[in-house]
């Protein structure tokens, strides 16, 4: 069969995983276009408006599978990698938005919930429907799924070695650039790797001369940590998680400034933005929030970035003097 | 034979030429309404420049600043092409030393920078919504029938005070309309527009950040007495506008140029004086590399390309040398 991966949201963080599973159960792997404005426009005509911009990208990725002409779509239901913390409730009815904004694709969703304790999605009983779809016994599902554990665990190490995401998602190998400023970017990965949505922000910082650090890098640890000793942690899982890589960027003395990459609209976000601020005002750690929607104009973007990277240069020399 | 440093700063709405000197004091300024036509309107600048200053000065060094700085910085063979808030920040601080706030309004953006000990700390910028800025009190005027630059001394005129809603253009417009319904007369609605505009921005920009003096209001804006009332009536402190208020984004990219080529001991890179003789000329044209498509403008001197931009991956602005900040890959 023909498998379709969208582009988009959490492929960005298990698409090795994805890729491994299915083509050990014989299947062709098949994964949208990366994003273009005629895909996103696509998108946002069969979207609710209120949506925010990367599941409206979701929707324009889902309607360029249907274009590829393959025999399902994988949209799982993410409910949770971890115990009492659900997913944004985007990702919890998922498939169902899909289902209802698209006619087209009925019949051709592929379906089941994630439930897990971790974020090693790979036990066996998420994966009971797979044996009926692609005619496998257990052992065999078994084995696919530990293979494709072995990938995506494999990913998870470079990312942490400092490999760019976006190059090992297409399976190239290239490290994170060195710079002069070392700038922590706080966005879920979606936001962060979809070059077209965020107009090149990550390559445009490096171009500037700045070393880039975002969650996946850190080791693991830091954040479960973090995570577990909250007083009180948020409901959505990936919010956690850049919750936790921000206050660690606030009590690093090498990071030199933070960036928080959002959507317009973004509910979380707009939870998690204000406890950043306003921590990393009072340890004096600059902080910049950039918002991205459809419309959102480049040069817009580009003053904001120079204008910050200009701004931690300034503190940096006169730290120094 | 002494330099001189030229500051230009392409805004939406005005196009501001500076030159200063050696101790940077102010040898030229010019500011001129954006008609649309920026480059026409630059080599105006630059002929009324060369008249004012003579032969005697030697151009040592030129920074583009503002919205529509790519292309100009094309079309000039600029030193620096740098973002208006890190200009506007060196400006004020080379003439305020002490100061604490920058509120900066312009055509279509309004900006708040924070300083700490002459240092940009923080800034911040309108984000999807124009309410609070200078071509929203433009359309406002003409609504009401009075010339922008009578605005804000009509304000002052004032009686009684009247809210009108600053959260929205679209809505402050319908407000304006039943206020004057009621009978409320022109410069007390002016004046609410006035506070309308100064509390959109405390809402969208300062958003309860820690403000000290000094306070310096500049930016076309600060030319209107009426906005600059009502942010003393917010702030409950002395507001200063500075004497060259609205081409202080071009003083500053002048600033920061002279400074850059002291540091380095460089050369210019501008085109020269003669450039005012070239014809310049804009074209696009749809790229068909991959279905982004994105459009590529081509800027030509004298039917020679100079640049290209517009594409999201290089592969035509990255064929030819790009101006570019030397200070971000040399410092």
């Amino acid at each position: 069969m023909k498998i379709g991966i969208p582009r988009s949201l959490l492929y960005y963080y298990y698409y090795p995983f994805w890729q491994t599973l299915f083509a050990e159960l014989g299947n062709e792997v098949v994964v949208s276009d990366p994003t273009s404005g005629d895909q996103l426009n696509e998108g946002v005509k069969e979207s609710v408006s209120e949506i925010c911009v990367p599941m409206k990208v979701h929707i324009g990725q889902v309607l360029n599978l249907l274009e590829k002409g393959v025999d399902l779509i994988y949209i799982p239901r993410f409910v949770s990698i971890r115990r009492g913390i659900t997913f944004c409730p985007k990702f919890l009815g998922l498939p169902d938005m899909i289902k209802n904004s698209i006619a087209a694709v009925r019949g051709k969703i592929l379906t089941h919930e994630i439930r897990a304790k971790t974020d090693d999605i790979s036990a066996y009983k998420n994966y009971t429907i797979f044996r009926d779809i692609f005619r496998v016994s257990k052992g065999e599902l078994k084995k696919a799924l530990e293979a494709a554990r072995q990938n995506w665990l494999k990913f998870r190490a470079l990312q942490q070695e400092g490999y760019k995401t976006e190059k090992l998602l297409l399976g190239e190998k290239e490290k994170r650039e060195e710079g002069l400023l070392k700038i922590g970017v706080l966005g879920y990965v979606y936001n962060l790797y979809d070059r077209f949505i965020n107009m090149d922000f990550l390559d445009r910082l490096e171009e500037l001369g700045a070393k880039i650090v975002t969650f996946e890098m850190l080791d693991g640890d830091i954040v479960d940590r973090f995570i577990k000793n909250l007083r009180k942690p948020m409901f959505w899982e990936f919010t956690n998680r850049l919750m936790a890589a921000g206050y660690h960027f606030i009590n690093s003395a090498d990071i030199d400034g933070i960036i928080h990459i959002t959507a317009f609209g973004c509910g979380p976000d707009s939870i998690l933005g204000p406890f950043l601020e306003i921590d990393a005002g009072q340890k004096n750690k600059p902080f910049m929030t950039l918002r991205i929607d459809e419309q959102t104009g480049e040069s817009h973007l580009i003053t904001r970035i120079e204008a910050f990277l200009d701004l931690l240069k300034l503190k940096k020399r006169s730290d120094i003097a | 034979m002494s330099r001189v440093y030229i500051g230009v700063d392409i805004g939406s709405v005005s196009i501001n030429i500076v030159a200063i000197g050696e101790d940077c004091e102010l040898l030229f300024r010019l500011y001129k309404r954006n008609t649309g036509q920026p480059v026409e309107l630059v080599k105006e600048g630059f002929k009324e420049l060369q008249k004012e200053l003579g032969a005697k000065k030697e151009i040592a060094g030129v920074g583009v600043t503002g919205s529509g700085r790519q292309l100009i910085g094309y079309v000039l063979g600029a030193d620096i092409v740098k973002n208006e808030i890190t200009a506007h920040a060196a400006a004020t601080t080379f003439y305020y030393p002490e100061v604490g706030t920058i509120f900066e309004i312009g055509g279509q953006d309004s900006k708040l920078i924070i300083i700490k000990n002459g240092i940009p700390v923080d800034f911040a910028m309108n984000t999807v919504c124009a309410a609070g800025t200078g071509s929203f009190l433009d359309h406002q005027a003409i609504r009401l029938g009075i010339r922008i630059e009578e605005f804000g001394k009509l304000a002052l005129q004032a009686k009684r005070d009247v809210r009108i809603a600053g959260r929205c253009t679209v809505f402050a417009e319908s407000d304006m309309i039943s206020k004057q319904q009621y009978g409320f007369t022109k410069p007390e609605i002016i004046k609410g527009l006035c506070r309308a505009l100064v509390r959109n921005y405390m809402n969208n920009l300062v958003r309860g950040k820690q403000l000290e003096p000094q306070y310096i209001f500049q930016g076309g804006v600060a030319a209107n007495e009426g906005i600059k009332a009502a942010f003393e009536e917010e702030l409950n402190h002395e507001v200063i506008v500075p004497e060259h208020h609205d081409v202080m984004g071009a003083i500053g990219i002048a600033i920061l140029v002279k400074e850059e080529m002291e540091r380095t001991g460089r050369g210019t890179s501008f085109r020269g004086l003669d450039f005012t003789r070239d014809d310049f000329y804009t074209d696009s044209f749809n790229c068909a590399g991959c279905a982004n498509e994105c459009e590529i403008i081509r800027v030509k001197a004298n039917e020679e390309v100079i640049a290209m931009t517009g594409d999201r991956c290089g592969k035509w602005s990255g064929s030819i040398l790009n101006v570019r900040d030397s200070e971000e890959k040399h410092a």
